[in-house]
């Protein structure tokens, strides 16, 4: 007689036809839906609302007011005011923040997700370097990310910096890198895209390492090419990856701070590197702008969930590797 | 920190969503806004203190106070505070300083505006003027004037004359003591300087001369950082002023636009055209002084002791005034209105005996800083530094005449926005462009402030 009792911690104990089909039998209770399955996710469920949830309205609620941070009685009611003063005012601009921000997210996305694929089919042909690549290009990845940023803000000086001495040594004139508002940015995202260049190349290596080999053979045998058997056979097997690390890497990019903070403080030469994340910080934190500071950060939030919806319903075939 | 993020967002719900469940949900958010509400309104004002009146009672019996400020204590400003401290505990048996210091002005207003909301302050904060403004305004504060029992306490007279303005807020409140000041001075290479046949600079017109002049094999006149609270901005600021204008009227309206500050632009605009003057950050002027990149650094007098670390004594440095009007820098100290009154006694005594004459030279002596009274000048214990650096009795009394930004909170986010005018500028924007953006943005914070 099969086992009727609800199975332990989400695990069937039934071995009949349901269980094959990796279906529950009818009438089982999913555990995680019992009182002791609440139990167990309570610790974690408070967390995340005490950490996440909670002030996130919370957020919502600040942004309503002239806070007064330093005597919260003290603070007026503005209602929609900080919203308004967020699209009004001129240095910088709502608009340019926002471009700031896109352009950081489409040069992570594209350029990084470039990058990444090219080393992981480079890394897929083996040899007897690529265990010694494989690490050198992750290593950077496993860096923190605010004391590489130090670094580089060396790497990247004009005058002293190694960026420029390798520029010096291939012939070609020296750049301002941080220090113009042309090349700030650029430089903003060269660095991240180095430092996160090996996490999304390790995924990458993962979605090649479970396509079918039998599909390439079977192109190579009817005479395609290394560029068409990449194109029509293992490029749609690697879309939901790629959707993956689209996702990933533009939710990352629009919160990104760090590296803004550490590359070009202040915001970049003329607010060039001034994104939505770190205009939150600025006027948040530094200019004591509480109640502006959550606007921005609501905005910012209803960003991120509006290129979450759009991806999702964009998303053509291989499905989305996300929640 | 990305990598943070994205494991928080990959949580998601997994459990069905029914009926019940999300109407206690929205019970519970609705319930947490009503409480979170009750944390802010309108119209409750924090008692302030009272201007002037009986001085605070003397210390009784033991009694501890903290002091939050900027001096870390591996640093040569730590150490020199703590000798103060151990001199002064010396002389009061009965009072113990605790010092807790953060690494800059910046990460100590921030700290300290966390602990005052949370009501967890120090009996004594540091910052800047601005900053002294808002606890004010906040009812977070108490004046000198209510701990000294008068408006104009005696050791006041005996502060240089620019100090002795600093000190008080827009509303005729004296509210900080000082202790010690710091100015704007020109650091040289005197090598280079002596050897391109050049001499220190007594007005700005000469010292773009000298920068132009100098400006060649691979060496820039002068590196500057052009962000917000930096030499490049106060070196804006002093230009503007030397012009005719000051960057603020009295009451904190910026002045952007005047004629004084479009020249005060054009006079840096005309420098980087030139290849004499570049930017960078993390004190980019001192680096190319060291490393003999530049001829000279505009910063702070209390950054001697760094600049002469980075010159590792391969020339000989040169440290003058700047030519014309100069600004001043360094944080006061303030008393938080949490202090009991115990405290708030301790804490005044603490404040007197750090600017009396002979604490002034230890403080000076050790730090790089300016005494803010010119009697520390003849302590004994003074003039081995003096005869060291005779450049500090040079330029000390440019603390009568030394100008800061006003005390009014927006003032701070106006800094940022000329910093921006600043980069733009010297992006290649137009100068009256550049700062009439800054001029509209400014008026937007100061009217969001107000």
């Amino acid at each position: 007689m099969a086992e009727t009792v609800a199975p332990a911690a989400g695990v069937s104990q039934d071995t009949g036809t349901a269980a094959r089909r990796g279906r529950r039998p009818r009438g089982t209770r999913d555990f995680r839906s019992t009182p002791l399955g609440w139990l167990y996710s309570a610790p974690a469920v408070l967390i995340f609302a005490g950490f996440v949830i909670v002030p996130t309205f919370y957020t919502f609620y600040v942004s309503l007011w002239h806070w007064n941070v330093l005597n919260p009685a003290m603070s007026t009611y503005k209602g929609l005011g900080n919203y308004r003063d967020l699209l009004t005012d001129v240095d910088p601009t709502f608009t340019q923040t926002l471009v700031n921000s896109l352009y950081f997210t489409l040069g992570m996305i594209v350029f990084g997700t470039g990058v990444s694929l090219g080393l992981a089919l480079l890394l897929m042909r083996g040899g007897k370097a690529m265990g010694a690549a494989r690490v050198m290009i992750y290593l950077p990845h496993a860096t923190p990310l605010i004391a590489t940023s130090i670094i580089w803000v060396w790497i990247f000086n004009p005058q002293f910096g190694f960026a420029n001495y390798l520029l010096h040594l291939l012939h070609l004139p020296a750049l301002q890198w941080t220090q113009s508002q042309s090349t700030a940015m650029p430089s903003v995202i060269l660095f991240s895209v180095w430092h996160e260049v090996g996490f999304t190349t390790l995924v990458f290596l993962g979605g090649l390492a479970v396509i079918s080999e039998e599909t390439g053979e079977a192109a190579r045998v009817d005479g395609c090419g290394p560029w068409r058997e990449f194109w029509y056979v293992t490029w749609p097997q690697l879309r939901p990856v790629t959707a993956f690390i689209v996702v990933i890497s533009s939710i990352t990019s629009l919160q990104a701070f760090t590296q803004f903070y550490q590359l070009t403080s202040g915001g970049g030469p003329n607010n060039a590197t001034t994104t939505l994340s770190y205009l939150v910080y600025k006027e948040g934190i530094v200019l004591g702008d509480t109640g502006y500071g959550a606007a921005l950060a609501v905005v910012l939030f209803l960003t991120t969930v509006l290129f979450t919806l759009v991806r999702r319903r964009t998303a053509v075939g291989g499905g989305d590797l996300t929640a | 920190m990305q990598k943070e993020n994205s494991h928080i967002m990959r949580i998601g719900p997994t459990l069905p969503a029914t009926q019940p469940r999300r109407a206690a949900g929205a019970a519970l958010m609705a319930a947490l806004g009503l409480a979170a509400s009750a944390c802010a309104g309108g119209g409750t004002t924090a008692a302030a203190s009272s201007a002037s009146g009986p001085p605070a009672p003397s210390v009784t019996g033991p009694v501890t106070i903290t002091i939050a400020d900027a001096y870390t204590s591996t640093s040569s400003l730590g150490k020199t505070f703590d000798k103060v401290i151990s001199a002064f505990e010396a002389k009061y048996p009965d009072i113990t300083v605790k010092s807790v210091p953060e690494a800059n002005y910046g990460t100590l207003e921030t700290k300290l505006k966390a602990e005052v909301a949370a009501g967890q302050a120090p009996t004594i904060g540091q910052g800047y003027e601005s900053f002294a403004d808002q606890l004010e305004q906040s009812g977070k504060l108490v004046p000198i004037s209510t701990l000294a029992g008068t408006k104009t306490p005696a050791e006041l007279s005996g502060f240089y004359a620019g100090v002795q303005k600093d000190l008080y807020l827009p509303d005729g409140t004296l509210a900080m003591w000082p202790i010690g000041k710091s100015l704007q001075v020109i650091f040289y290479n005197s090598t280079m300087l002596s050897s391109d046949g050049l001499s220190a600079a007594t007005d700005w017109n000469t010292f773009a001369t000298d920068l132009e002049a100098a400006s060649k094999g691979g060496v820039t006149g002068i590196t500057i950082d052009p962000s917000a609270q930096t030499s490049g901005e106060e070196w804006l600021e002093e230009l503007a002023a030397s012009n005719g204008t000051p960057a603020y009227a009295a009451d904190g309206t910026p002045q952007f636009t005047s004629s004084a500050m479009v020249k005060a632009l054009e006079y840096l605009q005309n420098l980087k055209s030139k290849g004499a003057l570049a930017t960078g950050t993390n004190y980019p002027g001192e680096t190319a002084l060291g490393g003999r990149k530049g001829l000279a650094d505009i910063s702070s007098s209390a950054g001697y002791y760094y600049e002469d670390e980075a010159v590792g004594g391969e020339f000989k440095l040169t440290t003058t005034a700047v030519p014309q009007t100069d600004m001043m820098a360094g944080g006061n100290f303030f008393v938080l209105s949490s202090a009991t009154s115990q405290q708030q006694a301790a804490a005044w005594d603490f404040l007197q005996f750090v600017t009396t004459p002979a604490e002034q030279a230890v403080w000076s002596s050790g730090t790089g800083y300016l005494p803010v009274t010119a009697q520390a000048l003849t302590q004994s214990t003074m003039s081995p530094y003096l005869a060291r650096n005779p450049w500090v009795s040079q330029i000390a009394t440019g603390l009568d005449t030394a100008i800061t930004d006003p005390p009014q909170e927006w003032v701070d986010d106006c800094g940022t926005v000329l910093a921006s005018a600043l980069q733009a500028g010297l992006s290649g924007t137009n100068a009256t462009s550049a700062l009439n953006v800054a001029q509209t943005a400014c008026l937007q914070k100061k009217q969001a402030d107000s």
